[in-house]
């Protein structure tokens, strides 16, 4: 069986992650960098899940610190926005998710993703 | 005295009327409300019926009304326009009639979403007033549509509610007045807890002369316990609960007993007040309660006995008679002979099975109809409305991302998609030049007329690469970049203008040129040889081909009074040597930058800031004045009060230079527009991004003397991504309106001070870095792209910051002007 | 503006479902401003439909468009060209746009990708209230501006009714009485007398009674031709 996929949708100030950072990991991480999460959108979450992604964790700088002020605030409504339509066509919301991370901390950003691995991969 | 019912008797001979409410069951089961009337007769002069109050289905009025009639009970049926139309009110009323109902009251009902069916489609055909009219009309013995009723008439003793504890006060009289207009001959009001409240209702009834004209009860209702005091004080809307109450019944040790006590107290109350008639006791759901009031108010016995016409049924079959007749006795005795409390308790053991449902909330839905059903309701709509909220907060913030995504650029993929773009471009121009531009399209073709002048190999390279293809290339040494950003001023476009006439060569003129007949009036800034003009354009901007366009654009350099402090690097490296002295930093503009003006922008001066002194401008402004020979704009804080003070002391500095002065705002016109005129001074006038404001204060300027040809009009720009599109479209209309509308108050022309608003933005200060390229020429693009968008809209003069970006900008008016 | 909310996409899917190939299409008129049924609500809907059809193991091809309106046969003329390879559209109109798809195209199937709910103002970012009816006989004139048929939930003619407190409605206390609104805009202007007049009951006819309604303006038809 193919690798489950997991798409990682970030602020590009969070990490500074590479494909050498998953290699361990026991799925495929697909990683899409973002100016701010900010201008991350609802229909940029979806596009994934229909790209096979099995889950998609939206990755926002931790509250109080986006440089755009609310940039993550927004991702976050818009995760919340993309659960309500997953849900319609009978998708588990808790596929996507959001998370805060630290501001250019790729170990932290590791380590949430490998969070999220885990609840996604324990829903199979 | 003619009278059609028991109750109008009672009332017009004078008595203290008695009425009660009677709720019909939520089943079809007759003896309920036989077994209700029993309770009842004797102790009340009429029975009102709700017409299913609350909006909760039971039993009809109507159907009910009939039942108490047979019963020796005189009815009041209720008429509620939640249910019916026109149509089936009057068929409704002509059958009530017929069949012996004489009391009618006429409400408009409570809306359906309090019921047990919020789904219903509510009706409101008519509202109580216009229900009382129509029942009016069929007195005068016509329909509603005016068609005549030709045999019986119905001929109703007609009542209203009415609500003295409802907002707003006042008009609540008036709606009584208005009530009794229409034909209320009686009206039942809200439940009275506040009777002082009620007295002042009735005192403002009285002036308004209504109290000979209507027979007015007042509401009563027994507590029954704390809870249910306390859900109608806090939730009922249009009820009043004293504190006092709510104590009396915390304390109480029978809560039930002391109910009874207060309902005969208001009543012994209410009674005192002048033109109270009567009383309606409202306990329904506990009938038994009504005896108790009525005896321990004093007001049994009753009068007199009601004369009862049976409904027709009656007549026809005896056995029905009986029915009526017997019992009647027989529980009145029973009454009579056994202390009340024991009826009372005696009821109370055999429930009258109207409806099972917690006492508490039984209650409740006799008052004003409250109940399990609208306590349900209200939390999902609380609910609802919670969710409603919370969607409406996530189309804000979407909405905001959504405009902050603009300000901040597209996705990644898209980003790209826009560099490649950006790099074709160049490249068709090499193309083309080579190959002499013809074959593409209009839109394409502006685009080629930019020809590289001085040195073509190197122009292509100028916009391109500072912005990179691919993420993986971003990091390109600086050094590179840095010599584009001086290369700007080495180079240069040259267009060959090929006019429109050629282009459209076979079409007639008249399908492309649309002549305005419109002037933008010329304004003349600073004295001497360097002074210039600027406006005079009969044409919309760079529209060449349809008339003259004016004087050229102009471009001042703006200075600061101080030494800036929240410029960045990329910009002030240019001034660093010379921010000690306004004096030399103006010099510089214009011998090493060639600025054929200077803004000075006293920021020093704004109170909300470092709040320097008259003195302080006035010796920056005399700097800059000895040091250069072109004219000057001065631009005080912003602040209305405090540049009253300054310009005034400047504009004596600077009276002899014709210098600009500004901005002037609606608060400071007068006082400033006195200042200009008498030193002959061109202003700003600044107006927030408004075609109506801004014609507003050319108005206010003229009307205190200022001509147009001393204004320049200050829209309120807004840098590139930072509201930009606000601004040309305000300017733009502004524009069209002088020149096709004939707008006069608007043929200004404009002063854009793009300078300001470009280098304050976020996006100029932040470092080079790999996704927002190069930071000087990021800045350098932002103010050059705003000048010149602004220059599209409109805009004649452009007070501007960078260097290079007004060397940009320039290039671009040379080439299209 | 027409102000609709997008359906479940469980009811857009059961419409769909015999079909292969579906337009998805958007209108850039009052649904576009309302944030229901624009380019960007297209897109959204076109990829969360494909991904749920996906997921059935009946993937769907969408084609996506937005019109400048849809109530307009000229911007619908080019329909049939978008409906070249689809079989069914979704139109993420109004009902008005819906219904001019089915009047003009019969053989079109068409199905109702929002519910259109008022006519409304948008009177925060995210939020849109009702303001009119379109009851066709416009009283307004009459109550300062704030019409009583649209925001009066009894819509009364002589109000208010008894359960205005604190100038709140209390049918839903979210909301302003709006006879409360309208006795103080008039006050205010002296013109209370006007509200001491009975307000005769409203000829309904302009509403509901001769419905489908239609306005005719006879300078702008045609060569007198008039469609029936």
């Amino acid at each position: 069986m193919a690798k489950p996929k997991i798409a990682v949708l970030c602020c590009n100030y969070t990490n500074s992650a590479t494909d050498e950072d998953f290699k361990d990991f026991p799925c495929e991480i697909v990683i899409k960098r973002f100016p701010c999460s900010g201008s991350i959108e609802i229909v940029d979450i979806l596009k994934e899940f229909e790209d096979d992604a099995e889950g998609v964790l939206v990755c926002g700088c931790e509250k109080e610190k986006c440089h755009n002020k609310t940039g993550n605030l927004r991702a976050e409504k818009r995760v919340l926005g993309a659960k309500k339509y997953l849900e319609e066509i009978g998708i588990d919301p808790e596929r996507a998710q959001m998370a805060f991370v630290p501001r250019l901390d790729t170990g932290a950003f590791v380590e949430t993703v490998k969070d999220f691995v885990e609840k996604i991969l324990n829903k199979r | 005295m003619e009278t059609r019912s028991h109750l109008e008797k009672i009332l017009k001979k004078g008595h203290f009327a008695v009425t009660c409410e009677m709720g019909p069951p939520k089943n079809a089961d007759i003896e309920i409300l036989k077994k209700k009337t029993k309770i009842l007769k004797g102790y009340v002069d009429a029975v009102n019926i709700t017409d299913c109050q609350t909006a909760v289905v039971r039993f009809s009025s109507f159907a009910s009304a009939i039942i108490a009639l047979s019963e020796g009970l005189e009815p009041v049926m209720q008429m509620t326009c939640r249910d019916r139309n026109r149509i089936g009110i009057q068929a409704d009323l002509l059958g009530a009639w017929g069949l012996g109902i004489r009391n009618l009251l006429c409400l408009t009902g409570d809306h359906p979403k309090f019921g047990n069916h919020p789904q219903a489609k509510p009706v409101f055909d008519l509202d109580s007033i216009q229900l009382l009219s129509l029942v009016k009309g069929f007195k005068e013995g016509r329909f509603i549509n005016g068609e005549e009723i030709k045999g019986e008439k119905p001929n109703f003793f007609a009542g209203a509610a009415a609500n003295p504890f409802a907002d707003p006060f006042e008009f609540r009289v008036k709606r009584l007045a208005k009530k009794v207009r229409a034909g209320a001959e009686f009206i039942q009001t809200q439940i009275v807890y506040d009777v002082e409240r009620f007295k002042r209702f009735m005192e403002l009834a009285e002036e308004e002369g209504l109290l000979d004209k209507v027979y007015i009860l007042a509401g009563i209702t027994p507590p029954k316990s704390f809870g249910m005091v306390r859900y109608m004080k806090y939730n009922v809307p249009g009820l009043m609960v004293p504190d006092e109450l709510l104590k009396r019944m915390k304390e109480a040790k029978d809560p039930k007993e002391e109910g009874i006590n207060i309902a005969v107290e208001i009543i012994q109350q209410v009674k005192e007040i002048p033109g109270v008639k009567g009383v309606h006791i409202m306990a329904i759901e506990w009938e038994e309660a009504v005896p108790e009031i009525v005896k321990r108010a004093g007001l049994h016995p009753r009068p007199m006995e009601p004369e009862i016409q049976p409904p027709f049924v009656v007549e026809k079959v005896v056995e029905v008679e009986k029915i009526v007749e017997k019992p009647v006795e027989k529980i009145v005795e029973k009454v009579i002979e056994k202390p009340v409390e024991v009826i009372v308790e005696k009821i109370v053991e055999k429930p009258i099975e109207v409806e099972k449902g917690l006492e508490g909330e039984e209650e409740m839905d006799k008052i004003k109809g409250v109940s399990i059903e609208f306590l349900i309701e209200m939390i999902t709509n609380l609910k609802a409305g919670l969710k409603n909220l919370q969607s409406g907060m996530e189309h804000i913030e979407e909405t905001l991302a959504e405009i902050e995504k603009q300000l901040l650029g597209r996705k990644p993929k898209k980003i790209e998609k826009v560099f490649r773009k950006i790099e074709e471009i160049p490249e068709k121009k090499v193309e083309k030049i080579a190959k002499e531009e013809r074959k593409e399209k209009e839109i394409k073709e502006i685009k080629t007329e930019v020809k590289v002048e001085a040195k073509p190999e190197i122009k292509p390279e100028i916009k391109v690469e500072e912005k990179p293809k691919e993420e993986k290339e971003i990091r390109k040494p600086k050094k590179e970049i840095k010599e584009k950003v001086e290369d700007i001023g080495k180079t240069g476009f040259k267009g060959t203008y090929r006019d429109l006439k050629t282009r459209a060569e076979g079409l007639s003129e008249d399908l492309y040129i649309d002549k305005s007949s419109g002037k933008i009036v010329e304004v003349e800034i600073g004295k001497g040889e360097k002074a210039f003009k600027v406006g005079g354009t009969e044409v919309l901007p760079f529209y060449s081909f349809e008339g003259n366009t004016g004087q050229p654009l102009k471009i001042a350099m703006e200075i600061l009074d101080i030494v800036p402090e929240d410029w960045p690097e990329t910009l002030t490296k240019y001034f660093s040597d010379v921010f000690h002295d306004p004096g030399l930093w103006a010099k510089k503009c214009v011998e090493e930058y060639k600025a054929e003006a200077i803004g000075v922008y006293l920021i020093g001066t704004d109170p909300n800031f470092k709040n320097l002194d008259v003195k302080h401008a006035v010796e920056v402004v005399k700097k800059v004045k000895e040091a250069v020979d072109v004219p000057l704009i001065i631009w005080g804080s912003g602040n209305a009060e405090k540049d009253v003070e300054v310009l005034r002391e400047v504009a004596e500095v600077i009276g002899d230079r014709g210098s600009v002065i500004g901005p002037i705002v609606e608060a400071n016109h007068r006082t400033l527009g006195a200042t200009a005129i008498g030193y002959d001074l061109p202003v700003v006038a600044s107006s927030p991004i408004d075609v109506n404001l801004a014609k507003q204060l050319n108005i206010l300027l003229e009307n205190v003397g200022v001509n147009l040809d001393k204004i320049l009009m200050d829209p309120s720009v807004g840098a590139l991504g930072y509201g930009i599109e606000y601004t040309y479209s305000v300017m733009e209309r502004i524009r069209i309106a002088a020149l096709y509308a004939q707008d006069i108050k608007l043929q200004a022309p404009f002063i854009c001070n793009v300078g300001r608003e470009v280098w304050k933005t976020k996006e100029v200060g932040l470092p080079t870095d790999d996704l927002w390229g190069e930071a000087e020429m990021r800045g350098i693009m932002m103010e050059a792209i705003t000048t010149v968008c602004l220059a599209l809209a409109g805009g004649e003069i452009f007070i501007m910051r960078h260097p290079k970006a007004i060397e940009l900008a320039k290039i671009l008016f040379n080439s299209l002007s | 503006m027409i102000v609709a909310e997008r359906r479940h996409l469980s009811e857009i899917l059961k419409n769909i479902e015999p079909y292969n190939k579906v337009l998805i299409l958007g209108c850039r008129g009052c649904v576009a401003i309302c944030s229901t049924g624009g380019d960007r609500e297209v897109e959204i809907i076109a990829t969360a439909l494909r991904i749920a059809r996906k997921r059935q193991g009946k993937p769907l091809i969408t084609y996506e468009a937005t019109l400048i309106r849809q109530c307009d046969p000229e911007y619908l003329a080019n329909l049939p060209e978008l409906m070249k390879d689809a079989e069914a559209v979704v139109s993420l109109a109004c009902g008005v746009g819906v219904n001019l798809i089915a009047d003009l195209y019969p053989d079109i199937r068409v199905y109702p990708g929002v519910d259109t709910l008022f006519f409304g103002a948008n009177t925060q970012l995210g939020v849109w209230q009702e303001k009119c009816r379109g009851c066709g006989d416009c009283i307004i004139d009459l109550t300062a501006g704030l019409c009583p048929i649209a925001r009066c939930p009894k819509n009364l003619l002589n109000g208010p009714c008894g359960g205005s407190q604190n100038g709140k409605c209390e049918i839903n206390p979210e909301n302003p009485c709006i006879w409360h609104l309208i006795i103080e805009r008039l006050t205010a202007r002296g013109e209370l007398d006007k509200l001491n007049e009975i307000w005769e009951p409203k000829d309904w006819r302009t509403y509901l009674g001769e419905s489908p309604r239609k306005r005719i303006r006879e300078d702008l038809i045609k060569n007198n031709k008039r469609e029936g």
